[in-house]
Order: C-alpha cells, then structure tokens, then sequence
C-alpha cells in the first residue's frame, strides 16, 4: 500500500497503458477469425496474460489480413 | 514529389491501421515511465533480496542512473521492438501484390522507398521523443535536487535517435534485398550482430556505427567529449543514407 500511494503518478499511466494495449489486441482477435498462425483459444490468454509482450507478438506475428 | 507525399500518406494510415504506431507507442511510453522507476526502487529491491543480517551499501539513485535506464533500455529492447514492427515493411507489399497495381499505373519505384523511409523515421522519431520527454519529466519529479547537462543529454538521444535512424535504413535496404518476411529480419540481425562483433577491435570501435549507440550513457554522464564520436556520427550518417541509395537502386531493377 505504502507503494502505491507513493508512486501512484507512475502506476496509473502504465496500468493504462498496459490496458489499452491488450483492450485492442483483445478486440481485434475477437473481431477477425483467422490468424496467420494459432487459433482464438490460444491468442486470447496469451493476450491478457502475458502484459505488454503478448498483444505486441499477436499484432507483429498472429495478426491476420484485413479482409 | 507529389507521388513521394501521396505514398507517404498512404504509409502513414497504414501504420496507424496495421497497430504499428499504437505498438511503438504504448512501448515507448512504457520505457519512459518505467526508467526513472526502475532507477528509484533498484536500492529497495536488492535490499528486501538480500539475506537477513548481511548489508550492503548501495549509493543514493540519482538522476544519471534514470537516463541511465533510458538509454539502455532503448538500446536493447527499444531497438528489437523497432526492427520487429518494421519487419514487414516492403515484404508484405510484395508478398501481397498491392503494389504491382500501383507500380503499373506510374508510381516511381523511388517514391516507394523514400516515403517507406520517411513513415518508418516519423514513427521512430515520435517515438523516442516520447520516451525521452516522459523520462525527463519523471526523472524531474524523483530526484529534483539533480541536475545533468541538458546539452550532453540531448546530443545522446540524438544519436540514439541516429543509431535508430540507421537500423530502419539497413531493415528497408535488406528489404529490397532478400524475399520472405523474415529475410529481410534475418539479414539486419545478421549486420548488426557483425557490426557489434567488429566492435571489440579496438580500431574499428572509432569509425563503428555501433558506438553511436552504445556511448550514449557515457555521452549523456558527461564523462567523454561529445567529440569523441563525431567521426562515428558521420559514418552512421553517411552509411544511412548510402543504405536507402541501395535500396532504390535495386528496388528498381527487382522483379515483382
């Protein structure tokens, strides 16, 4: 607690930005039904699960193509 | 010129609707708010790490040891993160056959390049600005009673900005060079991990595109002269320029 009362102007942007970044890789898998390797079952956990670097390895090497 | 703006455009949406920009970023926002972080809380973690009953005295973080981070935090993971997103850059319009269309209607091959050029060094510009702004304002709110030679500080990031500048033009050049997404990855992994290699010979180490990068720390410290790496700051910059020369010219005599 003593932690994050002291660094909360730290904690909250990264919190959000961490979130945004798997709110969209999230939407986005869920939206688009073919990925160019894996399945829905295996990006979603990665996705919320692994912070900052999942949604990065979905968009750089899982994404599909934009029908 | 007018070819070269509306690719560069085109290039541009791209990167916002293919997540890259959103990827750069979040990334590089993330390192600007986790470096003066990280540097305040190191003493903390290593005390509660270490065994009862043994101390040790750790010296006060100071300002340095946040831009400390920063540098090599981009340096490292800055860098892989820039290569990977750029990765596909030319070989996904290849593979794909979208630009064959293009190319056919009176589109200059050149144009191509430069505005793939000028969206990848916007996108990476922005980016390290980023990073470096929150770090700065951060690092003003943890350790206020330090101050660092702002002169130094901006000609490291300049040429960290510079060494970055210089991967993108190798990842394009590569690009034209080699088929497949993961070739043109391949070949920048393999000049940089030969550039860093040469690194250990002594001589070279002046006149190395490397060191632009990896003295940032010690540029920003004021421990050497920024003079002390001018002769490599040119290389880098001469070399870039001499890579996007490459890629035009063999992206004009590749068959599609």
């Amino acid at each position: 607690m003593e932690i994050l009362r002291e660094y909360w102007p730290f904690l909250v942007p990264l919190i959000m930005a961490e979130l945004a970044l798997m709110v969209t890789a999230l939407v986005h898998i869920l939206r688009h039904p073919t990925y160019r390797f894996g399945t829905r079952a295996m990006w979603v956990p990665i996705v919320v699960l692994l912070q900052i670097i999942g949604p990065i390895v979905y968009f750089i090497f899982g994404r599909g193509e934009d029908a | 010129m007018n070819h070269y703006l509306v690719f560069l455009k085109k290039e541009l949406v791209e990167h916002a609707r293919t997540y890259k920009l959103l990827i750069m970023l979040v990334v590089f926002t993330i390192f600007g708010i986790t470096n003066p972080l990280i540097a305040k809380l190191t003493p903390e973690l290593l005390a509660s790490f270490m065994p009862e009953g043994m101390s040790m005295t750790i010296p006060e973080p100071t300002a340095l040891d946040s831009w400390a981070q920063f540098f090599k935090n981009t340096q490292q993971m800055g860098m892989i993160v820039l290569v990977l997103v750029f990765s596909g850059v030319l070989s996904s319009e290849i593979s794909r056959g979208t630009l064959i269309n293009l190319l056919t209607k009176g589109l200059s091959r050149q144009a191509v390049i430069l505005a793939k050029y000028s969206a990848m060094l916007l996108v990476w510009s922005l980016s390290i600005l980023l990073s470096a702004a929150l770090t700065w304002v951060y690092t003003m709110y943890l350790f206020p009673k330090d101050h660092l030679g702002v002169g130094y500080l901006l000609f490291a990031i300049s040429c960290m900005w510079l060494f970055g500048a210089f991967l993108l033009a190798l990842l394009l050049s590569s690009a034209t060079l080699v088929q497949g997404n993961y070739g043109s990855l391949l070949l920048t992994g393999l000049m940089v991990v030969l550039l860093m290699a040469l690194n250990i010979i002594p001589s070279i180490k002046e006149y190395n595109p490397v060191s632009v990068a990896s003295k940032t720390m010690e540029l920003a410290a004021g421990k050497i002269d920024p003079s002390s790496v001018y002769t490599a700051v040119e290389i880098t910059a001469v070399a870039s320029l001499g890579l996007i020369a490459l890629a035009v010219i063999v992206f004009r005599k590749k068959r599609l």
